[in-house]
C-alpha cells in the first residue's frame, strides 16, 4: 500500500495510546483515512471519542503511537521536532475552538506570526497578512488587540492567521464551539468560501447543521472510525 | 490579640505549606539583614557607641596646625603645651601624652610593653580611676620626682598573678626601678594600647624646644563649654604665642577637635560606603522576596477571592498577608543575626589590630534592636505591595481574559519586571563599586614602595636609657647586634634604622642648606629623617642613585655625612649637584653641618598611596639612638629567623627584649588593611547582590514562562521551533538585563562619586570597570534565563492547548 498520489493526507493503521499514571488510554485505534486535495471533511462523534486527538495527529502536534502517515506524499510520522515545526508552519493552518490569539499582539501581528517563523521579508509578510485579513473582513481592525474584539471577530482573525501562509490543509477543531449561533454561522460561511476557493479542510464539529456542508463526514466512536457518510447537501 | 494569634498561626501554616518558597525568601532576607547587621555592628562600635569614658562628649584633642607647611594635624611641643595649659580657661584638665615603649625585665623573659608617658592629670582627663591603688599625684610629673608607674589590668594578671600586693612594689622598666602606685581597670589600654603609664616630666632641653612637636594633647572641656568657645580661646592663645615666639611659632595655630573624631574620622567614609552597600543588598533581597510574594499572590487569588466572598474586610486580609511577610522578615532576621555573629568575628580578626576601635565590635543590645527593627520594616516593605495586590483580585479582568481565550504576556508582569530591573541595577552599582575598589587596590599594591619587601625581617629594640645612657654605649650595642645578626645563617646583610618604611613611625626635622638663604627655625623646610646603621640601603633594597651610601667608616668623631633622597635632591637642589653640599639638621643644638655624600631612591615611608616625601639619612654612629629597628635581608623565609634573631639580641643583653617582629611583606600588607578590608567587604556584598539579582531574574523569567505556557503552545502549533521559543525567553531576559544595566550605570555614575575619596589611581567613572561589569551582569542575567528557556522549549503544544 503506497500513498495515493492525489491524497493530501493518508493515514494507515494509526493508533494513539496515552500513558498517564499507569493508566493506558487508547484514544485512537487503527485509523485508516484518506483526504484528497480540495476536499472538505468533517469529523463527528461523542465527547472523548478521539476527535481532537486525530486532528492533532493530522496537524503534527503529536505523533502516532503506531501506524503510518503520509502528508502530501511524504512520510511524516517519525520526523524530528524541528522538522514537524517546519511542516506545521508551512503546510498546516490551525483554527481552534478557543481562538488562541496571543493577547499581547495586535490582530495584524497575530496574523503575521506564522509568516515570521518562515523568515519571510517584512514587505511580503505585510502583503500576505493584509490579504488574509481582507479575506475575513477584519482588515479595519488590524491595529486592535484581541481583547477588544468579539468572539466571532476573534475567530475570523484566527482563520485569517490559519490561511495567511497558504497551507496545504486547514484543520479546525470545533471552530464555532465558543460562539453564538450567528457568529458561528458567519465563521462557517467563511470556511465554506475558503473551500470553494480550493482549500482542503478538515473540521471537527458536534453540530450536524455544519457537518452537512462537508463533502464527507467521518464518525468516530471510542477511537475508531465507525462510519463514513457522504454529505447529504454538498455545496 | 486573638485575631493576631490566629493570623500568626495561619501565616506559619501557609509558609510550611510551601517550604521551598519560604526557604528561598528567608535565605535572601538572611543575607540582606546579615550583611546589614554585621556592618551596623561595626558602625555602632566605631562611630556610634560613645568612647568608653565618662562624659565622652567633653573629651577633645588639641593639636598644632600649620597649613602653610602642610600639617593639618600635628603634635604639640612641650613649651606650647605648658603655655596652653597655663593660659586656657575652657578646659577642666589638659594632659600631654608621649608614646613610650618599656622593657620589663622581671623574672625570666624580658618583655617589651606598649606604654605612655602622661601628665599626672591624664587619668583625670579621660575620667578613669585605678581599680587598685591610686592615680598619679600632681607633683609626680615634675623633674626629680619619685619614679612611679601605673600598670594595666592585663599586665597585672599576666605577669603578677593579680597579686593585690603589687601596689607599693617596684618593677624594673627600661632598667630603672619604678614603684607601682596603681592598677587600671580591666580592658583599659588607652592610649597606644598601653600596659604601663609613667608620669611625663620635661627637662630643661625639652622645655626650650618649641620646634619639637611630639606631644599628643588631650583635654576635657568644662561642663557647658562648647567646642567653638574652646577653639576661639585656643586661637587667641596661639596668636599670642606667634607674637611672643616668632622664630618657632610663626605659621602655627591650634585646632580643638572631639576625641572620637580624631580616633575614627579617617575610617568614617569607608564605613559609610559599606553601609550604603549593605543597604543595596537588602533592597535587592526585598525586591526578590516581593517578587516571590507577587507570584504567590497570583496563585492564591482563588483563596483570597473566597475569603473576600466570605466577608473578610480588605484590611483584615492585608493584615493577614502582612503577618506572613512579617514572619518571613523575622525568620530572615534570625538567620541574618547568625550570619552577622559569624561575620563580625571575621571582621574583628581582619581589622582588629590595624583599625581604630575594631576590638570593640560586638553584637550588643543596640545591634539586636537594629536587627529586629530592620526585620520588621523589611517584612512590611517587601510585603505591602504584594498584599495590596493580592487583596484586590480583579476578577472581572481575569474572567474576561479567560473568556476571550487570550494569553497573558509580559504586560501583566510589569511590576515584577520592574522589581527585577531594580535588582539588576542595584547589583550593577555594587559590582561597579567593588570593581573600582578592586582595581584601585591592585594599583595600590603595584606601587613601588622604594624598597624590596620580600625576604626582609624587621624587629624593634628599644634600649633603656638607664642602661645605655650615652651614644658610645648605644653604638657599642648597635655594632655588636649588627655583627651577631649579620652572622646568622640565612642572613645576607643586617642593618638598623630609627624607623623603617610603612611601620607607622615617622620622624621629621627642619633643616637648612648652606649656601641657601638662612631662615628662622619656624620657616625652615622639613624632611623625613632617619639615622641608619650597617648596610641599610643594601639590606632594604633601596637603590643608591648617585655618590655613596653610609658606611661603617662613617664613625663618631669622623666627618659628618648625610644621604638624601632623590625627591629631596630635586626639590631643594633643582638643577644642581647636591653631592658635597652641606646640610644642617635641627636634631641637635649644634646644628653641625653634614656633607651630602649620596642620593638614594625615594621610599614611600608613611603610606603606599601618599607621595614619597623628601628624606634625609645620617649614620647612627654619628647620631646614636635608643630606638632601633633592625632589618635583616635573608635568603630564607624571613620569619624562620625570628627565634635566632631574638637570641642574638639576648646574647648581648639578657634583659633586652625585641618586639614587632614583622616581615617586609607584612609591613606592606598591614599598611593597606583598611582599603583591603573595604575592597573585600564590598566584593562580598557585590557577589551576594549578583547572586540575589540572578535569582530574582530567574524568578521573574521562570514565572513568566510558566504563565506563558499556553502562548508558547499556540506559537509552536503555528510552527515556532526551538530557536524561536528560546529567543522569546532570552529576549525577555535581555530586556530586563538591558534596562537594569542602563539604569544601574546611570546610578553608578552618580553613586561612585562618593567612593572617590577611597580610590587610588583610578577614576570613579573608569570606563573599563563599567564596561566589564555591564558585560558580566548581562551574562549572568542570560544565564538565569537558561533554565526557564529550556523549560519553555519543552512545552508540549498539545498539552498547553488542552489545558486552558
Ligand atoms: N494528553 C493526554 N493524556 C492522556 N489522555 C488523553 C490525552 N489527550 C487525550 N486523552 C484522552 O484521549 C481520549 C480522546 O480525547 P480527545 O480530546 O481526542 O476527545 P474529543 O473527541 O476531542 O472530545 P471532545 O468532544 O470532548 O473534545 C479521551 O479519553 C482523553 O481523556
Ligand atoms: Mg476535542
Amino acid at each position: 500500500m503506497t500513498a495515493n498520489g492525489r491524497a493530501m493526507i493518508h493515514l494507515e493503521g494509526v493508533t494513539k495510546v496515552f500513558y498517564t499514571d499507569e493508566v493506558e488510554t487508547h484514544a485512537l485505534a487503527t485509523i485508516q483515512l484518506e483526504i484528497k486535495k480540495g476536499e472538505y471533511v468533517s469529523i463527528a462523534g461523542p465527547s472523548g471519542c478521539g476527535k481532537s486527538t486525530l486532528l492533532s495527529l493530522l496537524g503534527l502536534l503529536d505523533s502516532p503511537t503506531d501506524g503510518k502517515y503520509w502528508l502530501d506524499g511524504k512520510q511524516v510520522a517519525d520526523l524530528s521536532l524541528s522538522d514537524r515545526a517546519r511542516i506545521r508552519n508551512l503546510q498546516i493552518g490551525f483554527i481552534f475552538q478557543s481562538f488562541n490569539l496571543i493577547g499581547d499582539l495586535t490582530v495584524f501581528e497575530n496574523v503575521e506570526l506564522p509568516l515570521t517563523y518562515r523568515g519571510m521579508k517584512a514587505a511580503d509578510r505585510r502583503q500576505r497578512a493584509n490579504d488574509a485579513l481582507e479575506r475575513v473582513g477584519m482588515a479595519h481592525r488590524a491595529r486592535h488587540l484581541p481583547s477588544q474584539l468579539s468572539g466571532g471577530q476573534q475567530q475570523r482573525v484566527a482563520v485569517a492567521r490559519a490561511v495567511a501562509g497558504s497551507p496545504l490543509i486547514l484543520l479546525a477543531d470545533e471552530p464555532t464551539g465558543n460562539l453564538d449561533s450567528k457568529s458561528g454561522e458567519a465563521v462557517m460561511e467563511l470556511l465554506r468560501e475558503l473551500h470553494r476557493g480550493g482549500a482542503t479542510l478538515c473540521m471537527v464539529t458536534h453540530d450536524p447543521r455544519y457537518a452537512r456542508h462537508a463533502d464527507r463526514t467521518i464518525h468516530l466512536f471510542d477511537g475508531r472510525i465507525v462510519e463514513e457518510s457522504a454529505a447529504t447537501a454538498a455545496s | 490579640m486573638d485575631a493576631i494569634l490566629q493570623d500568626l498561626r495561619y501565616g506559619l501554616r501557609m509558609l510550611l505549606k510551601n517550604p521551598g518558597f519560604a526557604a528561598v525568601a528567608v535565605l535572601a532576607l538572611a543575607l540582606g539583614i546579615g550583611a546589614n547587621t554585621a556592618i551596623f555592628s561595626v558602625v555602632n562600635a566605631v562611630l556610634l557607641r560613645p568612647l568608653p569614658f565618662p562624659d565622652p562628649d567633653r573629651l577633645t584633642m588639641v593639636v598644632s596646625v600649620n597649613p602653610a607647611k602642610g600639617f593639618p594635624k600635628f603634635p604639640a611641643s612641650p613649651p606650647d603645651f605648658i603655655d596652653w595649659r597655663a593660659q586656657s580657661r575652657v578646659f577642666e584638665e589638659m594632659a600631654a601624652v608621649d608614646g613610650a615603649p618599656y622593657n620589663l625585665s622581671e623574672g625570666t623573659e624580658p618583655e617589651r610593653l606598649n606604654g605612655s608617658r602622661v601628665s599626672a592629670s591624664f587619668l583625670g582627663v579621660v575620667g578613669v580611676k585605678p581599680v587598685l591603688g591610686r592615680d598619679f599625684l600632681p607633683e609626680e610629673d615634675r623633674e626629680g620626682a619619685e619614679p612611679v608607674v601605673l600598670i594595666g589590668h592585663g599586665l597585672w594578671t599576666r605577669r603578677f598573678g593579680s597579686d593585690p600586693g603589687i601596689v607599693g612594689r617596684t618593677i624594673a622598666l627600661n632598667g630603672k626601678r619604678r614603684t607601682v602606685v596603681g592598677v587600671l581597670p580591666q580592658g583599659y589600654t588607652f592610649p597606644n594600647r598601653s600596659e604601663v603609664w609613667t608620669p611625663i616630666a620635661f627637662d630643661h632641653d625639652e622645655l626650650s624646644g618649641r620646634g619639637a612637636h611630639y606631644l599628643h594633647v588631650f583635654a576635657r572641656l568644662k561642663p557647658g563649654t562648647t567646642l567653638e568657645a574652646a577653639q576661639v580661646e585656643m586661637d587667641t592663645i596661639a596668636e599670642r604665642l606667634r607674637k611672643q615666639y616668632p622664630d618657632s611659632n610663626t605659621g602655627w595655630g591650634t585646632l580643638v577637635s572631639p576625641l572620637s573624631e580624631m580616633m575614627v574620622g579617617k575610617i568614617r567614609p569607608a564605613l559609610m560606603v559599606l553601609l550604603g552597600a549593605v543597604c543595596f543588598v537588602l533592597l535587592i533581597a526585598c525586591a526578590n522576596v516581593a517578587n516571590l510574594l507577587l507570584a504567590r499572590a497570583t496563585e492564591r487569588q482563588k483563596e483570597v477571592a473566597i475569603r473576600l466572598a466570605l466577608g473578610a474586610g480588605r484590611l483584615r486580609l492585608v493584615r493577614q498577608l502582612l503577618t506572613e511577610s512579617a514572619i518571613l522578615g523575622l525568620l530572615g532576621g534570625l538567620g541574618g543575626l547568625v550570619l552577622a555573629l559569624w561575620g563580625t568575628d571575621l571582621l574583628v580578626a581582619a581589622g582588629g589590630d590595624n583599625l581604630p576601635r575594631f576590638r570593640e565590635v560586638s553584637v550588643d543590645g543596640r545591634v539586636l534592636l537594629f536587627t529586629l527593627g530592620l526585620s520588621l520594616v523589611t517584612g512590611l516593605f517587601f510585603g505591602v505591595v504584594p498584599a495590596l495586590q493580592a487583596s484586590r483580585p480583579d476578577l472581572n479582568e481575569t474572567l474576561k481574559e479567560g473568556g476571550r481565550g487570550g494569553t497573558s504576556g509580559p504586560g501583566r508582569h510589569r511590576l515584577r519586571s520592574a522589581l527585577a530591573i531594580g535588582e539588576i541595577a542595584l547589583a550593577l552599582v555594587l559590582l561597579v563599586g567593588a570593581g573600582l575598589m578592586f582595581r584601585s587596590f591592585q594599583r595600590l599594591l603595584s606601587v613601588d614602595p622604594g624598597f624590596r619587601p620580600d625576604h626582609l625581617l624587621t624587629l624593634d629594640v628599644a634600649l633603656p636609657e638607664t642602661k645605655y645612657p650615652d651614644g658610645a654605649r648605644q653604638t657599642v650595642f648597635l655594632r655588636q647586634a649588627l655583627e651577631r645578626l649579620g652572622a646568622l645563617p640565612g642572613v645576607v646583610s643586617a642593618a638598623a634604622a630609627t624607623t623603617v618604611p610603612l611601620a607607622g613611625g615617622v620622624i621629621s626635622y627642619s633643616f637648612s642648606i648652606d649656601g641657601q638663604p638662612e631662615q628662622p627655625p619656624s620657616n625652615r623646610s622639613s624632611a623625613r629623617y632617619d639615622a641608619v646603621g650597617g648596610d641599610f640601603f643594601r639590606a632594604m633594597g633601596i637603590g643608591i642613585l648617585r655618590g655613596r651610601g653610609l658606611l661603617d667608616s662613617d664613625v663618631a668623631g669622623g666627618p659628618r655625612v648625610a644621604v638624601i633622597s632623590s625627591g629631596m635632591a630635586h626639590k631643594y637642589f633643582p638643577g644642581e649637584n647636591p653631592i658635597g653640599r652641606l646640610i644642617r639638621i635641627d636634631n641637635d643644638h649644634e646644628r653641625a653641618p653634614r656633607e651630602i655624600v649620596g642620593i638614594v631612591a625615594d621610599v614611600k615611608h608613611s603610606s603606599l598611596d601618599g607621595e614619597a616625601a623628601p628624606h634625609v639619612y645620617e649614620p647612627l654612629a654619628q647620631a646614636p639612638s635608643t630606638w632601633l629597628t633592625f632589618v635583616l635581608r635573608a635568603t630564607v623565609e624571613p620569619m624562620s629567623l625570628a627565634t635566632a634573631a631574638r637570641q642574638a639580641v639576648l646574647a648581648i643583653d639578657r634583659e633586652q627584649p625585641v618586639s614587632e617582629m614583622k616581615t617586609g611583606e607584612a609591613l606592606v600588607s598591614d599598611s593597606v588593611t583598611q582599603p583591603r578590608l573595604a575592597m573585600i567587604l564590598l566584593s562580598v556584598f557585590a557577589a551576594v547582590a549578583l547572586l540575589l539579582a540572578a535569582v530574582g531574574t530567574y524568578g521573574v523569567v521562570a514565572y513568566s514562562v510558566s504563565q506563558r505556557t499556553h502562548e508558547f503552545g499556540v506559537r509552536m502549533a503555528l510552527g515556532a521551533g526551538r530557536r524561536e521559543v528560546l529567543g522569546l525567553v532570552v529576549r525577555q531576559g535581555l530586556v530586563l538585563a538591558a534596562a537594569g544595566v542602563v539604569l544601574g550605570l546611570l546610578v553608578a555614575a552618580g553613586a561612585t562619586r562618593l567612593l572617590a575619596g577611597l580610590l587610588f589611581g583610578i577614576s570613579p567613572t573608569d570606563p573599563i570597570t563599567y564596561g566589564l561589569v555591564a558585560v558580566i551582569l548581562t551574562f549572568v542575567a542570560l544565564l538565569a534565563c537558561v533554565v526557564p528557556a529550556r523549560r519553555a522549549t519543552l512545552v508540549d503544544p498539545m498539552t498547553a492547548l488542552r489545558c486552558e
